[in-house]
């Protein structure tokens, strides 16, 4: 058995800040190997060092035997390592076939058809079908993922790091996916995958090497440990068990989406006609692969796009023929997918960031003058709800991680008694523990009243937080009758019944 | 702090500018000095720059907040200060000057109106339609004194003049200043607590720095930015008025020394604060005034300033606008 990869001792620092810690991974050459740990753990800088995107502090690695020191990525492309990061780098106006070769031309002219042939020949190894002369554009999540394997490939890479590759996908396409990677490995290649989803580790992956605080915690073949295990090991105390909650069945209802047609940016229906409610109390988990839908469902809910056709219902209040602020006013409230762009000011300090969307709302003004003391509080108060790590609140918004301007954006969300908490993908960039504390207190509020709509491409984290799940395909909405993850799996891409 | 740094700056290159000039740094800081300074009627020279510098910077920086860069302080002061002077004209005593000043805000405004329209509706940028609103105005306002608001009784072109004792009174004699100073004074203050105080300049500063989480908020961002746009126009058309019924009394060709685009430098270097527009102000104006002097008696050429102001901004730009590292995440 030969190692492919070797990191011995590796430590990283940001400034003052110990990234990684004495971090050691041995992958062993022709195998699936899964590094798994929180956001913050340390796993993509592990493995940005390891495809020379940024250099170690302290350390040494080995590749295939042989001692590497990458000035740059491309050395590391040189010896056979190609990395997949978990925002796809695929320019959409460009040609799947142009996306293949970016950046990896076969020399400075290039012939199209000898291309388009050694493209082909690649997919079909792996079993994948391409319109080589198509945009990038008309790719779904699954087919960008495809491609981005395939650039590997053409890059000849045969050590490949795949960052949390199934974010985006269905449970039928992530399974679909590891098959290709399968075959991979069986043809030589070793595939490193950065991942959260632990039901993938276990059913898919040879060995695991956790990291914890940017620190080596174990590694060890999968088929010794098991995910309640493994859960332990990633977070570093026993897991609480999930909190109880009933909903009453007789609730009233407090959303109703009824027959709800939304135009999407290319013109076409992105929701098309869709009824569901939402009841009082309710947590409602809106399941589906990115781009069916969801956005267009929540911009039309805070108003950013029209309704071709159809209603909203508040209560009884038709929320469509109202503003965004008389929305607000009613007690929407958004956490936003792009918090950079949609939830945030960031050269603002949190302290002026805490009355943004409540701007107009006492105790944050009276009448039409700020009350800086009421905001000062409000700001703390939003900090501190679910432990925003910040060097003060006078400091810029920028000056935080995206995971920490999520939890300050979340506390906001929640601040001022919502009554209908839109949220989307409100786990990004945050740990476990703080998934459960953002869940948490979106129970709290819907105790007192309020109701939830959750977006998230992560069945498992709906399956796990949510009181009922519905699913969107190609805009349709379908509300399976059953929690069961193969079900709804075959909901969201369009197969039930 | 900031000031400080600013003000080092200002020392450093002063005298590194004078170097290079060939003159003695000493003697022509004095004279520079002492001629935007050193007597009454230097410091009375020295305001009258003062005065419209700070109003009209007033203008670009409340536009700056709005996420605006508006160029055409310039056009809108031409155009207020047209406006003033004709309507002052034709109404009498008090109530023209009130009344022309009302109407400079007016035109300032709908001089500004369709670049802050066509930025909130259709993605033009406004400094392209600002500077094309600039030559218009300076264009129009030559017709206007040289054909229909021409004095007959003149050679030039130019209106007539209004009456001096129907003109804005001085607030202090010797050195003489103007009540247009106090006027500006207030605009200054008045904005920064507005800014800083109240829901729309909150909602304002929110649209001009995100509007995508502006509109999120609940904030009519095309409706703010046209809005601002507006305000900003009309200050600059007061600016110009205040020229006309405080120091010049009429309006004439060429009226502008181009107090439009110093504001543009006197706003860049207040950055976010307000109350930096008065050093800031003062900086231009004191070089304006100064650099007459040193010209006559160091025989170092005038437009040295523009050297100084120009190095000024760039290096402040170059402080302010620097890229910050990404975060890790």
């Amino acid at each position: 058995m030969s190692l492919a990869v070797q990191m011995r001792g590796i430590g990283k620092s940001f400034g003052a800040v110990r990234a990684l810690d004495d971090v050691h991974l041995e992958v062993e050459a022709g195998t699936i190997h899964a590094l798994v740990g929180e956001n913050g753990a340390g796993k993509t800088t592990l493995m940005r060092i390891l495809y020379g995107a940024i250099h170690a502090t302290d350390g040494t690695f080995e590749v295939k035997g042989q001692p590497a020191k990458f000035r740059n990525s491309a050395g590391a492309i040189r010896a056979g390592i190609g990395m997949v990061s978990q925002h796809y780098s695929i320019i959409p106006d460009l040609t799947c076939l142009d996306n293949l070769m970016l950046g990896a031309e076969p020399g400075w002219t290039i012939d199209k058809r000898a291309a388009e042939q050694r493209a082909t020949e690649l997919a079909q190894r792996m079993g994948f079908e391409f319109d080589w002369s198509a945009e990038a554009s008309t790719l779904s999540p699954a087919g960008a993922q495809k491609l981005e394997i395939l650039k590997l490939l053409w890059r000849k890479a045969e050590i490949m790091i795949l960052d949390e590759p199934t974010a985006m996908l269905s449970p039928a396409d992530s399974d679909a996916l590891y098959g290709s990677l399968k075959q991979l490995v069986a043809d030589g290649a070793t595939v490193i995958v950065v991942t959260h989803r632990l039901p993938e580790v276990m059913q898919h992956c040879r060995d695991v090497t956790v990291l914890r605080g940017g620190k080596f915690i174990t590694a060890k073949p999968v088929a010794e440990t098991n995910p309640a295990e493994l859960a332990e090991l990633i977070v570093g105390h026993a897991m609480p068990p999930p909190s109880v909650r009933s909903v009453p069945d007789n609730a009233e209802d407090l959303l109703r989406v009824v027959n709800l047609t939304v135009a999407g940016h290319r013109g076409d229906d992105a929701v098309k006609s869709a009824t569901f409610s939402l009841h009082k109390g309710e947590v409602v988990g809106i399941a589906g692969v990115d781009g069916s839908g969801q956005r267009e469902l929540f911009q039309a809910l805070m108003g950013t796009s029209k309704l071709r056709h159809g209603e909203l219902i508040l209560g009884n209040w038709s929320l469509h023929e109202h503003s965004i602020a008389e929305r607000l006013r009613m007690g929407l409230r958004l956490i936003p997918e792009d918090r950079h762009e949609e939830g945030v000011v960031e050269v603002w300090s949190l302290e002026l960031n805490a009355a943004l969307g409540l701007q107009r709302f006492p105790p944050l003004a009276v009448g039409t003058i700020v009350n800086d003391e009421a905001r000062h509080q409000a700001a703390n108060e939003m900090a501190r709800r679910f432990n925003t790590k910040h060097g003060g609140i006078r400091q810029p918004m920028a000056s935080l991680s995206g995971g920490n301007q999520q939890r300050f954006v979340a506390g906001r969300a929640l601040f001022l008694t919502p009554r209908l908490i839109l949220a989307f993908q409100p786990a990004r960039g945050l740990d476990i523990d703080a998934t459960r504390h953002v869940y948490e207190g979106i129970y709290e509020e819907c105790e007192k009243g309020a109701g939830a709509l959750v977006v998230s491409f992560d069945l498992d984290e709906l399956l796990q937080f949510c009181d009922r799940i519905i699913v969107m395909n190609g805009g349709v909405v379908t509300q399976p009758n059953s929690r069961d993850r193969a079900v709804i799996g075959r909901h969201m891409v369009g197969v039930a019944s | 702090m900031k000031i400080w740094a600013l003000l080092a700056i200002a020392v450093g290159l002063v005298y590194g500018a004078l170097v290079v000039a060939g003159a003695a740094p000493a003697d022509t800081a004095q004279s520079l000095i002492q001629g935007s300074l050193g007597s009454a009627k230097a410091l009375e020279g020295t305001m009258k720059h003062f005065t419209p510098l700070l109003i009209a910077g007033v203008a670009v920086f409340f536009a700056l907040r709005a996420g605006l860069f508006n160029i055409g302080v310039e056009g809108q002061f031409t155009v207020g200060a047209l406006v003033c002077a004709v309507v002052a004209l034709r109404m009498p005593g008090w109530l023209g000057l009130i009344a022309g000043i009302l109407a400079a805000a007016v035109a300032g405004a709908l001089w500004a109106y369709p670049a802050g329209w066509i930025k909130a509706m259709r993605g033009g940028h406004e400094v392209i339609s600002t500077i094309m609103l600039n030559n218009i105005a300076g264009q129009l306002s030559t017709a206007a004194v040289a054909g229909p608001f021409k004095d007959p009784n003149q050679q030039g072109t130019t209106t007539a003049s209004i009456d001096p004792a129907l003109m804005l009174p001085s607030i202090w004699q010797d050195p003489r200043i103007s009540a247009a100073l106090l006027v500006a004074v207030l605009f200054v203050i008045g904005i920064w607590r507005w800014l800083g105080r109240t829901v729309p300049g909150y909602e304002l500063q929110a649209a001009g720095a995100n509007p995508r989480a502006a509109t999120l908020a609940g904030i009519d961002a095309p409706k703010v930015t046209i809005r601002a746009m507006a305000i900003s126009g009309a200050i600059g058309g007061i600016a110009g008025a205040l020229q006309v019924v405080a120091y010049e009394g009429r309006f004439f060709a060429g009226f502008s020394s181009g107090y439009g685009f110093d504001a543009l430098g006197v706003a860049l270097l207040a950055g976010s604060n307000p109350l930096i527009l008065f050093p800031s102000a003062a900086l231009f104006a004191i070089l304006a005034k100064g650099s007459t002097t040193i010209q006559v008696m160091n025989g170092v050429p005038k437009g040295i300033s523009f050297v100084i102001l120009g190095l000024l901004i760039v290096i402040f730009a170059a402080i302010r606008y620097r890229k910050v590292p990404v975060k890790e995440s």
